[in-house]
C-alpha cells in the first residue's frame, strides 16, 4: 500500500477566524497538525473550544478554511465516521443508562444491533466503566460523566479523537490511565487533540502544544521550542509623546522595533518589539533629544502575562 | 480555641424589621425585571387613558360639541358602563404585561437553588409569595385601577357634587375589578413560573389558560348542553364578577355566586401549585 | 445515494427520540390535552344514557299535548299554568328572603319544556330536545374542527416538534446528534418522523376514542360516524402542524413566537386572498372535514378570534395541497439545520 499523501494526515486550519457578534472567539489560526498528541493550552476563554468546535462544525468559521485529513467539516457523513469528539458540555440525553446512551448513538452509524452492542461494551470496559454501564447516567458522578464522554468518543474507534478538558474531574489514578490511554491511542497513529488550562498537566505527554491566548495562537510546536518561541514573542508598547511621527522614524532604525504604528488618536506610537530591555534602553536616549514622551505602557501584557499563567515563571528580561 | 471563635462574628449591623422585610423581594425582583422595555409598555398602556380622557372632556364642554353639530352632548354619557369599558380594555393590556413578565419571576429562583437560600434565613413562604406577587400587583395597578381613579376624579371635578354623590360607588368599582382581575392573573402567573422554568413555555402556558380555557368551555358547554363549562373559561367568569361589581346588566351566560366560587377554586389551586414549589428544595440537574 | 443507509440511520434517531416524546414526565401535558376531549364524551355518554332511562320510565308517562305547551305565554301565572298542564313531572322551588323562583318541567313525549317563574309569573320557558344522532354528530363536527383541531391539536404539536430541537438545546445534548456520521437533512428527518409517530398515535388514539364514547348511545356505524375520515384528518393535521412546528423550534430561539403567529395566521385565513389560503394547514384540512361544521351562533368572543370556516377543496387536491405545504417546509427546514450552530449559551 503507498501512503496516504501528506495532507490525508494531517489537520489544518487555514486562516480561520470566528466571531460571536463583536465578541472574538479565534483570529487568524493557521495550523497544521500532524498525528500524535496535541495540546490545545490557554487560560478560559482563550478559544479552545471554539478551535474544537470549528473542527467538527458546531460552529462555523467566519473567514477562513479547515480540513481534517482532507475532509471539510461539512461532510458529516464522511468526517465522524473518523473522528469522535468529547466537548465540555456535562449534559447528556434525559433517561439513559451508560450503556443505552454510547449504543444509541452508535445506531446512528447504521450499523447493525450486534455490532453496536459489542462496540459499546468495549468502549465502556476501556474506561473502565463497567460495573456502572447499566446505571441512568443522572447518577454518575463527575469523573465517571467526563469517563462516559470518552468512551462515545472512542467507541467507534476513530483516527481523530477530540477531547475538550478530558482530564477534569478525574482523580489521579484514572487521570494516568486515561492519559496511558491516550498515549497508545497516539501511538497507533492517531490524532489525539486534548485542551487544557494547565500545562503543567499536558506538557510531559504531548507530542506537541498549540498555546492559545485571547483567541490567538501565541506559540505551537514541540513544548521545548514553544518555550522558548514564547520568549522571544514581540511585545506591544504604547508610547504617548508629542510629535509621534517622529519618534516613529527614529526607532524605526533599530532591528529590535517589528513594528510601529500611529495610534488612532494621533498622539501615541504603538510598537512591537522583540527586546523589551533594549528597547527600553533607547527610548532613554530618544527622549533626551526633544521628543517629550509622555507615557510608555506595555499595550497588551498578553503575552507574558500568559506566559506567567501557563509555565508559571518570570520570562526571562 | 475553635477556629471559628477566633474568626467568626455574626452580622450585628442593624436588621430590616420583620413586617416589611417581605419587601426586600418585592425591590430585587422589581429591578431585576422592570427594564427599558417594560417602562415603555407600561407608558403605551397610559395611552388609551388619555383618550378616554378627552372623551369626558368632550362630554362636558358642549361649545366643544356643538361644533359637530346634532345633540351629540346627550350622546357621551359617563357612567358605570363607561368605566366599565375602560377598565376591561386596561386589564387585557395588563394580561400581555403579564404574559411577558409573569414567566421571570419564580422560576430563576427554583432553577438557579436560590429557594434554599431563602429559607434558611427568617422568612417564610408567605412572605416569599407576597413579596413576589407585589411586583405584579404593582406594575399591573400602575395601568389599571390607577389610571381608571385618576379619570374618574376628572370627571367628578367636571360633573360636580350630585354626580360624585350618586356615583360614588364606582370609585369603589374601579379599584375592586382591576383588583381581583390582578389577584387572578398574578396568582396564575407565579403558578406557571415556579412549575415551568422556560420562559417561553411558560408564556405560553399563561396565555393558553385563558385560551385553551375558553376553547375547552365552550366544547363542554356544547357538548354537555349545559352553562357550566363557562367556569373553566376565566376571562368569562371574571367578566361576570366584574358585571357585578359594576352594576351592569350583562348576561354573561353565568351565575354571580358561581362565578365567585370558580375565581376562588382557581386561586387555590394556583395557591397549592406555588406553595408545592416555594419550598427548600434542591433541583438536581 | 445511500437510501438504505439513511433509512437505518432514521429508524435509530426515532429509536432515540421515541423515549423521550412518549416517555417523559415533561410530555406529560399532551396525554392531558389528548385524553380531555375523551373524557368529555364518556361523561355525554353516561349522561345522555342516564336520562334516557329516566325519560322512558318517569318522565314519558306524564306527557302533555305539544299544543297545550306551546300555548302558554310568559306572563302566566303558577296556578294557571299548574290548572291546565296538570302535574308536572318536575318541580323545584326556590326561596329567598324575598322572592320564589319556581321551574316546572312538562314534555310532549319526546322534548322537555322547563316553564321558569319568579314570584309566580312565568319568566322564561326552555325547551330540551331529546338526543339524537343528527345533532350529535353536527355538534361533534363543530367541536372536531373549532376546538379539537384548531386548538388541542395544534398545541399538542407545539408541545411535541418544538420540542425536537429546541427542547434539546436547552437540554445541551443536541451535539450528540450533530457529531454522529449523519447528514443534517436525515437527522431533521428522523426526528420529524418520531414526533409525527408520537403525535398521530396520540391524536388518533384519542379520536377513535372520542367516536366511540360519542357512538354508544346511538349504536352508529362506523361508516356514519366518518371514522376513517376524522382519523385520517387528525393524522395529517398532525403531520401538517408538525412540520410547522419543527421548523420553529429549529431556527427561533423563542418558539412562543412563531406559534402565536401560525395560531393568527390561521385565524385570519377567511379574510385572505385565495392564493394566500393555500398556504395554511387549517385551509386544507377544513376541506377534509367529513361533517361541515356551522359557526357557532353564540361564541365566545375569544374563541370567535380564533375561528373561520374557510370554503372547501376537493379532497384529493386537499391533501396534495397540504402535504406540498410540509414538503416545503420541511425541506426548508433541512436547508436551516445545515447552517446549525451549538449555542447553549443563548438562553
Ligand atoms: N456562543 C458564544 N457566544 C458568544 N461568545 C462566545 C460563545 N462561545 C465562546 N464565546 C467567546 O469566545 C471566546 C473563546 O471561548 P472558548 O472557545 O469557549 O474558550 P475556552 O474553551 O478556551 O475557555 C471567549 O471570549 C468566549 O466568551
Ligand atoms: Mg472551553
Amino acid at each position: 500500500m503507498t501512503p496516504p499523501p501528506l495532507e490525508q494526515s494531517l489537520i489544518t486550519f487555514d486562516n480561520v477566524s470566528r466571531f460571536y457578534g463583536e465578541v472574538l472567539g479565534v483570529n487568524r489560526v493557521t495550523l497544521s497538525i500532524p498525528p500524535g498528541i496535541t495540546s490545545l493550552v490557554g487560560p478560559n476563554g482563550s478559544g479552545k473550544t471554539t478551535l474544537m468546535n470549528l473542527m467538527t462544525a458546531l460552529v462555523r468559521p467566519t473567514r477562513g478554511s479547515i480540513r481534517i485529513l482532507g475532509i471539510t467539516p461539512h461532510q458529516p457523513e464522511k468526517l465522524f465516521a473518523l473522528l469522535g469528539y468529547s466537548t465540555q458540555f456535562d449534559a447528556f440525553p434525559k433517561g439513559l443508562t451508560g450503556f443505552q446512551f454510547i449504543y444509541s448513538f452508535l445506531r446512528l452509524f447504521g450499523k447493525p444491533h450486534l455490532e453496536c452492542e459489542r462496540l459499546a461494551s468495549q468502549a465502556i470496559e476501556r474506561v473502565n466503566l463497567a460495573e456502572a454501564a447499566h446505571r441512568k447516567i443522572a447518577g454518575y458522578s463527575k469523573g465517571m460523566r467526563q469517563r462516559i464522554k470518552l468512551a462515545q468518543a472512542i467507541a467507534h474507534d476513530p483516527r481523530v479523537l477530540v477531547l475538550d478538558e478530558p482530564l477534569n474531574g478525574l482523580d489521579p489514578l484514572v487521570r494516568a490511565e486515561t492519559i496511558a490511554m491516550f498515549r497508545e491511542l497516539a501511538n497507533q497513529g492517531r490524532h489525539v487533540i486534548v485542551s487544557s488550562h494547565i500545562l503543567h498537566e499536558v506538557d510531559m505527554i504531548s507530542d506537541q502544544v498549540i498555546l492559545l491566548s485571547n483567541g490567538y495562537v501565541v506559540a505551537e510546536g514541540k513544548i521545548s521550542g514553544v518555550r522558548s518561541e514564547i520568549r522571544d514573542q514581540p511585545m506591544q508598547v504604547l508610547i504617548r509623546c508629542n510629535r509621534p511621527s517622529a519618534l516613529a522614524a527614529k526607532v524605526f532604525d533599530e532591528d529590535s522595533v517589528v513594528e510601529a504604528r500611529l495610534h488612532s488618536d494621533g498622539g501615541g506610537l504603538l510598537i512591537k518589539t522583540r527586546d523589551a530591555d533594549k528597547f527600553y534602553r533607547l527610548l532613554n536616549h530618544i527622549a533626551l533629544n526633544g521628543i517629550e514622551i509622555e507615557t510608555v505602557a506595555p499595550a497588551d501584557d498578553n503575552v507574558n502575562s500568559v506566559y506567567e499563567y501557563l509555565i508559571g515563571e518570570e520570562p526571562q528580561k | 480555641m475553635a477556629v471559628y471563635k477566633r474568626t467568626y462574628k455574626s452580622y450585628d449591623g442593624p436588621l430590616t424589621p420583620a413586617w416589611s422585610r417581605w419587601m426586600i423581594v418585592t425591590r430585587f425582583s422589581y429591578s431585576r425585571l422592570v427594564g427599558f422595555k417594560t417602562n415603555l409598555f407600561l407608558l403605551a398602556c397610559l395611552v388609551p387613558a388619555v383618550g378616554f380622557a378627552a372623551y369626558i372632556y368632550l362630554a362636558h364642554n358642549a361649545a366643544v360639541l356643538k361644533s359637530f353639530g346634532g345633540n351629540f352632548a346627550s350622546a357621551l354619557s359617563i357612567d358605570g358602563k363607561f368605566f366599565f369599558n375602560f377598565c376591561t380594555f386596561q386589564i387585557g393590556l395588563a394580561y400581555l404585561l403579564v404574559a411577558f413578565t409573569g414567566p421571570a419571576l419564580v422560576s430563576p429562583d427554583v432553577v438557579n437553588n436560590a429557594m434554599p437560600l431563602y429559607f434558611c434565613r427568617p422568612f417564610s413562604r408567605s412572605e416569599y409569595v407576597a413579596g413576589k406577587m407585589a411586583v405584579l400587583v404593582y406594575l399591573l395597578s400602575l395601568i389599571t385601577w390607577v389610571p381608571a381613579l385618576v379619570l374618574f376624579a376628572l370627571q367628578s371635578s367636571l360633573a360636580g357634587w350630585e354626580w360624585t354623590r350618586a356615583n360614588f360607588w364606582i370609585a369603589g368599582a374601579v379599584i375592586l375589578a382591576p383588583l381581583i382581575s390582578i389577584a387572578i392573573l398574578s396568582l396564575i402567573a407565579m403558578a406557571v413560573s415556579a412549575w415551568i422554568k422556560w420562559r417561553a413555555a411558560a408564556g405560553a402556558v399563561i396565555l393558553g389558560v385563558f385560551f385553551l380555557g375558553a376553547g375547552f368551555g365552550s366544547a363542554i358547554n356544547a357538548v354537555m348542553r349545559t352553562h357550566y363549562g363557562s367556569l373553566i373559561n376565566l376571562s368569562q367568569v371574571l367578566n361576570t364578577v366584574w358585571a357585578g361589581v359594576f352594576r351592569q346588566n350583562l348576561d354573561t351566560g353565568l351565575d354571580v355566586l358561581d362565578a365567585w366560587n370558580a375565581l376562588a377554586g382557581a386561586s387555590l389551586i394556583c395557591l397549592w401549585l406555588l406553595f408545592k414549589k416555594v419550598r427548600a428544595f434542591e433541583v438536581v440537574k | 445515494m445511500n437510501w438504505q443507509l439513511w433509512l437505518a440511520q432514521i429508524r435509530a434517531v426515532v429509536r432515540l427520540e421515541m423515549r423521550k416524546t412518549f416517555l417523559s414526565r415533561r410530555g406529560l401535558w399532551v396525554y392531558l390535552l389528548a385524553a380531555a376531549p375523551v373524557l368529555l364524551f364518556f361523561g355525554r355518554t353516561v349522561d345522555v344514557m342516564r336520562s334516557r332511562e329516566w325519560f322512558d320510565t318517569s318522565v314519558a308517562p306524564h306527557a302533555v299535548s305539544r299544543a297545550a305547551l306551546e300555548s302558554i305565554q310568559p306572563g302566566a301565572n303558577l296556578e294557571d299554568v299548574e290548572a291546565r298542564l296538570g302535574e308536572p313531572y318536575s318541580r323545584r322551588v326556590f326561596q329567598s328572603r324575598r322572592h320564589s323562583q319556581t321551574w316546572l318541567s312538562y314534555t310532549d313525549g319526546s322534548n322537555t319544556y322547563t316553564f321558569r317563574f319568579s314570584d309566580g309569573t312565568l319568566e322564561g320557558v326552555s325547551t330540551r330536545d331529546r338526543a339524537n344522532f343528527q345533532d350529535d354528530a353536527l355538534i361533534y363536527a363543530t367541536f372536531f374542527q373549532f376546538f379539537y383541531l384548531r386548538l388541542l391539536i395544534f398545541f399538542g404539536c407545539v408541545g411535541i416538534f418544538v420540542n425536537l430541537f429546541r427542547g434539546e438545546m436547552m437540554n445541551k445534548s443536541l451535539h450528540f446528534y450533530l457529531l454522529a456520521p449523519v447528514r443534517r437533512e436525515v437527522l431533521v428527518a428522523g426526528k420529524f418522523v418520531a414526533g409525527l409517530i408520537a403525535a398521530s398515535v396520540i391524536f388518533c388514539t384519542s379520536t377513535a376514542l372520542q367516536l366511540w364514547m360519542f357512538s354508544i348511545p346511538f349504536h352508529a356505524t362506523i361508516e356514519s360516524l366518518h371514522a376513517a375520515n376524522y382519523i385520517g384528518v387528525t393524522a395529517l393535521a398532525c403531520l401538517g402542524y408538525g412540520s410547522v412546528f419543527l421548523a420553529a423550534g429549529l431556527i427561533a430561539v423563542n418558539p412562543l413566537l412563531p406559534a402565536a403567529i401560525v395560531l393568527l395566521w390561521e385565524a385570519a385565513n377567511l379574510f385572505l386572498p385565495s392564493a394566500l389560503k393555500k398556504i395554511s394547514i387549517i385551509f386544507y384540512l377544513q376541506s377534509l372535514c367529513p361533517v361541515l361544521a356551522p359557526p357557532e351562533k353564540d361564541m365566545n368572543p375569544l374563541l370567535a378570534l380564533l375561528v373561520n370556516s374557510a370554503e372547501p377543496t376537493p379532497a384529493a387536491l386537499a391533501i396534495l395541497g397540504l402535504l406540498a405545504v410540509t414538503a416545503l417546509v420541511l425541506t426548508w427546514s433541512a436547508f436551516r439545520a445545515r447552517k446549525l450552530e451549538i449555542n447553549y449559551s443563548s438562553d
